[in-house]
C-alpha cells in the first residue's frame, strides 16, 4: 500500500510538469527592445526600397527622353579618343 | 564604378559586345494587357530568394526525425535572425505558389500557349507541380503534428490512384507509412532532386520565351503595337516590382511568422479540423465530396481519377485549343480557364472557412 502511494504521488508530482509546457514556441523575438528594433529596421528597409524606386524612376525616365530624342544609337563611324 | 583594365581584361577574353546586341535585339509589345508580362519575372524573383533562404536554412537545419524538429525551433528562437530567414522561406513560398498560379492562368486566359509556344505552357505547367511539391516536401522538414498528418493524407491520397499508386506511395514514403524515412527522402526532394530538376526547366522556359519572343493577345494582335526595348526599359520596370514584391515578403515575413506545432508523433491520432497547405485544399475539398462507394468501386479512387483528368486536361489545353492555334478568339477555352479558376478558389475558400 505504501509503495502504491509513493508511485501515484510521484505520477502526479512529475504531471505537475506538464502545467510548466510552453504552449507556443516563440517565432519571434519577444524582449520589447529586440521587437522594437525589428519594427524599426522593417520601416528603414521600407524607406531604402521606395529611395531604389525613385532612383530607377528616374534613371528609366532619363532613357525613355534620351530614346525619344534618338541619340541613344552608338555611331559607327565616331572616332574613339584611345 | 569605371574600372577600365578590368574591362579590357574581360573584353579580351569574351566578347560582351555581342550579349549586349543580344540584349538589345529583344523588344517587348505594348498594350492593354502587358501588366501580365510581370508575374513570370516576379516568380523567378521569388524563386530566387527560395534558393537563397533555403541555402542559409539547410546550414543548421538536421534532417533526422529526432533533431528535425528541435532544429528547427533552434534556427528561429538562438540563431541571430534565424526566425526571419526561416518566416521568409514560409512566406517566398506561399507567394511564389500566388504568383504561378496568376502566371498560369494570365497564360491560359491571353492563349500564350498557342502554336507555336506549346512547350513554354508545358514546362511552366511542370515548374508549378514542382513547386506545390517543394511546398508538400518543405512543409514535412518542420516534422510537427500538422506536417506529419498532412503528409501522411497526401500521400495516402496517392495511393488510391489505380495500378502505381501503390508504388507512388511507397517511392514517396519510403515504406508502408510517413516514418522518419520519409523525412529523409523529402528532405532529398527539397534539396537536390527538386532544385536540380526546377533549374533546368527554369533554363528552357526562359530560352523558349527568348527563342519565341513575348506572346500577344489574340485580341491586340492585328493592332499596330509599340515596342518597349527589353534592356534597360523593361529590366528597369521589372526590377522596380522585384522589389515591391521583396518588401512585401520581408513585411510578411516580419509581421506574420508562421507557427512551429508539437512534434510529430506517429502514434497519436491526428490533430483535430486538420487541413493540408492552401493550394490543396480545393483537392481536399473535392475529396470530401465524392461518398466511401460508388456503385461498389472505391469512392476516393473515383475521385482521384477524375481530379487528374481535370489536369491532365488543363495540362493539355494548347493541343486541345485548335482555335487559338489558327490565331482566331476561341471563347470556348476562355470559358474553360474561368472555370477552372472559380472552382479553384471557391473550394479553396470553403476548404478555409469550414
Amino acid at each position: 500500500m505504501k509503495r502504491i502511494f509513493t508511485a501515484l504521488a510521484g505520477i502526479f508530482i512529475s504531471a505537475t510538469d506538464l502545467f510548466a509546457q510552453q504552449d507556443k514556441i516563440d517565432v519571434f523575438p519577444t524582449v520589447p527592445y529586440e521587437r522594437f528594433i525589428v519594427y524599426q529596421n522593417l520601416f528603414i528597409f521600407w524607406i531604402g526600397i521606395i529611395g531604389l524606386i525613385v532612383i530607377i524612376k528616374m534613371k528609366l525616365r532619363e532613357i525613355e527622353r534620351i530614346q525619344k530624342m534618338g541619340i541613344d544609337k552608338e555611331g559607327k563611324d565616331i572616332p574613339v579618343l584611345d | 564604378m569605371n574600372c577600365p583594365r578590368l574591362k579590357s581584361w574581360f573584353s579580351e577574353r569574351y566578347n560582351f559586345d555581342e550579349i549586349r546586341d543580344l540584349a538589345k535585339q529583344k523588344f517587348v509589345p505594348n498594350h492593354k494587357y502587358e501588366i501580365w508580362y510581370y508575374t513570370g519575372g516576379i516568380t523567378l524573383f521569388l524563386f530566387i530568394i527560395q534558393f537563397i533562404t533555403g541555402i542559409v536554412l539547410s546550414f543548421y537545419y538536421i534532417p533526422y526525425f529526432e533533431h528535425a524538429h528541435k532544429s528547427i525551433i533552434e534556427i528561429v528562437t538562438k540563431l541571430n535572425m534565424g526566425w526571419f530567414f526561416r518566416s521568409l522561406h514560409h512566406w517566398g513560398a506561399q507567394i511564389a505558389i500566388v504568383m504561378l498560379f496568376i502566371h498560369v492562368w494570365s497564360t491560359l486566359l491571353l492563349k500564350a500557349y498557342r502554336k507555336p509556344r506549346e512547350f513554354i505552357w508545358v514546362s511552366g505547367f511542370i515548374l508549378l507541380g514542382i513547386a506545390i511539391f517543394f511546398g508538400l516536401s518543405g512543409y514535412l522538414l518542420l516534422w510537427d503534428e500538422r506536417a506529419f498528418a498532412a503528409v501522411r493524407v497526401a500521400t495516402g491520397g496517392a495511393g488510391n490512384f489505380p495500378v502505381v499508386g501503390g508504388f507512388i506511395k511507397a517511392f514517396l514514403r519510403g515504406g508502408i507509412d510517413v516514418t522518419g524515412d520519409t523525412l529523409t527522402r523529402f528532405y532529398a526532394f527539397h534539396v537536390s532532386v527538386l532544385p536540380l530538376i526546377t533549374f533546368c526547366l527554369i533554363g528552357l522556359h526562359v530560352i523558349l520565351v527568348q527563342y519565341h519572343g513575348m506572346s500577344v493577345p489574340i485580341s491586340v494582335e492585328k493592332e499596330k503595337l509599340k515596342e518597349t526595348p527589353f534592356f534597360p526599359n523593361f529590366v528597369y520596370k521589372d526590377l522596380i516590382i522585384w522589389l515591391i514584391v521583396l518588401g512585401i515578403v520581408v513585411t510578411l515575413a516580419t509581421l506574420a511568422p508562421p507557427e512551429i506545432g508539437k512534434k510529430a508523433d506517429p502514434l497519436a491520432p491526428a490533430p483535430e479540423n486538420i487541413k493540408p497547405e492552401w493550394y490543396f485544399l480545393f483537392l481536399f475539398q473535392t475529396l470530401k465530396l465524392f461518398p466511401g462507394e460508388i456503385l461498389g468501386m472505391n469512392g476516393e479512387t473515383i475521385a482521384i481519377l477524375l481530379i487528374s483528368a481535370g489536369i491532365l486536361f488543363f495540362f493539355l489545353i494548347p493541343f486541345f485549343d485548335r482555335k487559338s492555334q489558327r490565331g482566331e478568339r476561341s471563347t470556348l477555352f476562355t470559358w474553360i480557364g474561368i472555370i477552372y479558376f472559380l472552382y479553384f478558389v471557391i473550394m479553396t475558400v470553403i476548404g478555409f472557412i469550414s
